[in-house]
């Protein structure tokens, strides 16, 4: 009796003891990473987050606002334009950068004379500075006579639209500009996924008798999945933290016409030096997203395919 | 109250200066130690302009125990930088003041120290600022001094104005006529079109008129002193008499090259602009006569009345060297550090007699330039007060919609009474 | 290069379409695809045109799109106007140091979310993306009080240690990991081999892909990065390409033919990166079709 009992507890010592070093392996892989990003991004932004309950001028002490900052955002008119623009920003560049990247990726995954080049041409718009893409992006689309312009004109149309330089049409400029530059990164994903294909699974499908329509939908699209799923949430959340690019095309305006939440926030941080509530935007930023986020990582369990 | 993080004493400075102000009665026992002192620096700009190291040359040579060095942060973003830097608890001994919202900021939230005791303890004068300095005090403490001062001024390309058979414009002219002027003058059409007036794109070119008066600042309740300078620029744009606003924006048009290639006429612009077209006008790259005459104003104003702007110094009140700093301080911006900058082709805070003539004759100079930078009165483009970076934004945002025709002026003014109105409330 | 692409062309013949159908079809993409460069091309031809030019004519409309008198002085002077060369190769230190930094670490945990189990697994995950979702400008305060008070301001170890641990290359690396089979791994094990061989001798090979997409846009991002370096770095001989070209936008100028002239300069290297790393996107076909 007692000998069966302490076998078996040593064999669920003994599994304890294996689980406990399978984890122990486990967190030896994520730790080189862990510690640096804990210690030098995850403190720094835990402590900011925090801020958002109090105020700091960015100087003096620091005091306990309660939810004064929250507060603060339901009559703040700038933070409502801005969420507003970033909503708009999201939904125009999301779906537009995705399809473009797919596209180009298909296109460039076949066999092709001088894909090579191509392929660099189309990742070219990503690695250029911003200083310098922001002034060509512009130069473009000059009112005047700049050449999308010009070629408008010479196609019969009476009052081109004034880019940038217009309250109606800066946010569609701003998000041109972005698919610009963006979607060579993202082909470059969908690229190195499509490679990641076995062609194993194409040639079975061959054998089979399926035509291109359907390997591209029943293997292709499946295949893609994962990386589709890290697009999606990638350029989520970088279009909701879009900054950069309008800062430099528009800085904000006209007016506020291309203010988004990052500009805002930047805007009360470091001209107002109220970072307690800058910090309660981004919460607001934060809650967003990782809503998003969640329900993407729902519906991945659903409609992700690994293997 | 939660203490994250270590925060400098708020009496430490005051603590501090009373015991410099003991050491600098005492006769200055310390004054004449030959340790070595090594000052820190806030600057932009350093690869490209000369005068702030030839200036800290002139000070090392007359005090060879201190050592300054420059740190050079990119222009366009210095104030961030800078307060980033004094957030965590930079130790720069010197701090320049770029703009009126850097020196707001700081000096309300205690980074810079007062320098009232100081100069009074060295029995400065500050009336050789020509009121500068009125302008920097803030609730009767003042915590920086000017070193460097630009003032408005006109430009005009004489070859334009000789072939229109047009006298070139006067120190005493006013907006009207540069308004009816500027039509003159413009002619041609498609590339070849010249321009009789330029306005850049700063608020500022526009803003800066409407306070020339001196009845009005740009920080007001209520703003309707700003109608008839934003009816006149968007009428001359509207007639094409001006380069239109939204170009130059999205164009990223620079005023510089608009002048160089003789695309306008007259262009009122800071006079920084001289040393500009001087280096230009020596490299080649334009071949023909400009002339400098003083900041066109309102009617009913004194000729001669301008804008301008100051680059001043602070302690940073970190600094474990102020002493040092503070005698730094007083040579820069003082006579000595005056001519000093004068020689360069910059326009320093103090305007005696010796320094301008100085400035006018160094080579390239217009003629006119003596005359025309005699100024009445100066007016900051922006006053000091604790708001005054949230109030310029409001009124960026609204000139833009101004100027891109998005609003009317009348609605622009009206959106900027409301929302000054309710940065009030906050 | 065409030989290659003439290479690839012998090597994957298309069994799957019937030859007309694919001349037709080849048409329509090469069209596509050139007017799509095209685009993506008039920007750097203008660049190009503009590097050329004199600041004043820069930005004159109509564009002159050959300038009459080319000035190829300008890329002379940005090699003399500013210390362009140190800031390449701090540029270039940087960006090695921190690429290889965040593949090694980002590979290494991404393995363990991808492929191993252990409790918190999912949470922490979701911190890590969560992590991402907060704007740089938000944090970049407290972070750099902290880093200062470490005494790594001014310094490059300051730039290294916050961007070689990124929770991107997390997230990119995991999502390629997980597409690997599982029996693949399976098979290993019961062979006896650890999860550091695995993750060595299996993951990393076949990944090559995945790896290569991480060092490109890691190369890029801190190669084009211009915030850390601005608040960072403040010693000219510690200071970076992207600070450089903003040296020619002054307080009352801005010469933006040199910034054209070292903006394309600049290029070169991450050109050269991507043009060699292509190889491994073509390879990962023959090397992940080991699934049987």
């Amino acid at each position: 009796m007692s000998t069966v009992s302490l076998r078996q507890t040593t064999i669920a010592a003994g599994k304890r003891r294996s689980h406990f070093k399978k984890y122990l392996v486990a967190y030896s892989f994520i730790l080189p990473n862990l510690i640096g990003f804990a210690i030098f991004t995850l403190v720094p932004m835990v402590f900011s987050l925090a801020l958002s309950f109090m105020n700091w001028d960015g100087a003096n002490q620091i005091s306990w606002a309660g939810l004064d900052n929250f507060r603060r955002l339901l009559t703040d008119e700038t933070f409502g334009i801005s969420l507003r623009n970033t909503l708009f920003f999201v939904s125009g560049n999301v779906p537009l950068t995705m399809m473009a990247s797919l596209g180009l990726a298909l296109l460039l995954n076949q066999p092709l004379r001088g894909r090579n080049l191509f392929r660099t041409t189309f990742f070219f718009p990503y690695v250029a500075s911003l200083v310098a893409v922001a002034v060509v992006w512009n130069m473009l689309f000059f009112p005047s006579a700049g050449p999308v312009n010009q070629v408008l004109i010479s196609l019969g149309v009476q009052n081109p639209p004034r880019w940038a330089a217009s309250v109606d049409w800066a946010m569609p400029t701003v998000i041109m500009a972005s698919v610009w530059k963006g979607m060579g990164y993202y082909m470059i994903i969908y690229l190195a996924a499509l490679q990641s294909i076995p062609s194993t699974l194409y040639e079975a499908a061959a054998v089979d008798g399926a035509n291109g329509w359907q390997k591209f939908r029943h293997i292709t699209l499946p295949m893609l999945t994962p990386a589709t799923f890290f697009i999606s949430v990638m350029l989520i959340i970088s279009s909701f933290k879009i900054f950069d690019l309008i800062m430099v095309m528009t800085g904000g305006g006209p007016g506020r016409a291309t203010n988004v939440l990052v500009i805002h926030i930047y805007n009360t941080a470091f001209r107002e030096f109220r970072f307690g509530y800058s910090s309660s935007i981004a919460m607001v930023l934060l809650v967003m997203v990782l809503g998003i986020t969640i329900v993407q990582f729902y519906m991945e369990r659903r409609w992700v395919k690994y293997q | 109250m939660p203490r994250l993080f270590a925060q400098r004493n708020a009496k430490f400075p005051v603590v501090l200066l009373s015991l410099l102000v003991v050491l600098a009665l005492s006769g200055g026992v310390f004054a004449q130690d030959a340790a070595p002192v090594a000052l820190r620096m806030t600057a932009w700009d350093v690869a490209t302009t000369p005068y702030w190291q030839a200036l800290i040359d002139a000070y090392e040579a007359q005090n060879p125990n201190v050592t300054v060095e420059l740190t050079d942060l990119a222009s366009a973003d210095y104030q961030d930088v800078v307060n980033i830097m004094l957030s965590g608890g930079d130790t720069t001994d010197i701090i320049t003041v770029k703009d009126i919202p850097g020196y707001s900021a700081m000096l309300t939230r205690g980074q810079i120290i007062p320098l009232t005791d100081l100069i009074e303890a060295a029995d400065l004068d500050l009336s050789v600022y020509s009121g500068a300095a009125e302008e920097l005090t803030y609730e009767g403490e003042i915590y920086a001094l000017p070193f460097r001062s630009d003032i408005w001024i006109l430009y005009y390309n004489k070859d334009i104005f000789d072939a229109a058979g047009i006298d070139y414009p006067t120190n005493d002219m006013t907006w009207d006529e540069f308004d009816a002027l500027a039509r003159q003058l413009t002619s041609g059409s498609g590339a070849d079109k010249v321009y009789g007036g330029h306005f850049h794109v700063w608020r500022s070119t526009v803003q800066l008129a409407t306070v020339q008066d001196g009845e009005n600042t740009i920080i007001a309740e209520d703003y309707s002193f700003l109608a008839p300078m934003y009816n006149m620029v968007t009428g001359l744009q509207a007639d094409g008499m001006i380069m239109d606003y939204g170009e130059l924006r999205t164009g990223s048009i620079h005023y510089s090259g608009v002048f160089k290639n003789a695309q306008v006429a007259m262009l009122p612009m800071g006079s920084w602009f001289i040393a500009t077209l001087i280096a230009a006008e020596n490299a080649g790259e334009f071949d023909f006569d400009w002339g400098v005459a003083a900041y066109p104003h309102p009617e009913g104003v004194a000729a001669g009345t301008t804008a301008g702007t100051l680059t001043s110094l602070a302690i940073n009140a970190n600094s474990a060297n102020q002493e040092a700093a503070w005698d730094f301080i007083q040579f820069y911006t003082g006579p000595e550090g005056a001519q000093v900058l004068a020689e360069t082709g910059n326009l320093p805070a103090i305007r005696t007699p010796e320094v301008l003539a100085t400035f006018a004759a160094l080579d390239g100079v217009p003629e006119e330039a003596a005359e025309a930078l005699q100024t009445t009165t100066v007016r900051l483009e922006l006053p000091m007060h604790p708001r005054v970076g949230a109030i310029e934004q409001v009124l960026n945002e609204e000139h833009e919609l101004i100027m891109t025709n998005s609003i009317s002026v009348e609605e622009g003014i009206a959106e900027i009474n409301r929302r000054i109105a309710e940065l009030g409330e906050e | 290069m065409d030989s290659s692409a003439a290479q690839t062309l012998v090597h994957e013949p298309s069994v799957i379409y019937p030859r007309l159908k694919i001349r037709l079809g080849r048409v329509i993409t090469y069209a596509i695809l050139i007017s799509l460069a095209l685009l993506m091309l008039l920007p750097f031809l203008w660049m190009i045109s503009a590097s050329l030019k004199m600041d004043k004519d820069v930005f004159r409309y109509p564009i002159e799109w050959v300038p009459a008198i080319p000035q190829w002085s300008n890329y002379i002077a940005i090699w003399t106007r500013i210390p362009f060369l140190t800031f390449f190769a701090n540029t270039l230190k940087l960006t090695v140091t921190i690429t290889l930094l965040q593949v090694f670490t980002s590979s290494f945990a991404a393995y363990a979310f991808a492929k191993l189990h252990f409790p918190g697994r999912d949470l922490l995950f979701l911190a890590y993306i969560g992590s991402i979702a907060i704007p740089w400008q938000v944090y970049m305060v407290p972070q750099f009080i902290m880093m200062r008070q470490l005494g790594l301001v001014d310094n490059h170890a300051s730039l290294i240690l916050l961007q070689a641990f990124s929770a991107f290359g997390v997230f990119l690396l995991r999502q390629f990991f997980v597409s690997i089979p599982d029996e693949i791994l399976d098979a290993a094990r019961i062979d006896g081999m650890s999860e550091y061989g695995i993750y060595f001798r299996i993951m990393l090979p076949l990944s090559k892909p995945a790896l290569a997409t991480l060092t490109i846009f890691t190369s890029v991002a801190v190669w084009n990065d211009f915030m850390g370096p601005l608040i960072y770095l403040t010693s000219q001989h510690l200071k970076t390409i992207q600070l450089g070209l903003r040296m020619f936008i002054q307080q009352y100028s801005a010469d933006y033919a040199l910034i054209m002239a070292a903006a394309l300069v600049s290029l070169i290297p991450v050109v050269i990166l991507f043009l060699a790393l292509q190889r491994f996107f073509v390879e990962g076909i023959a090397t992940t079709g080991v699934k049987g």
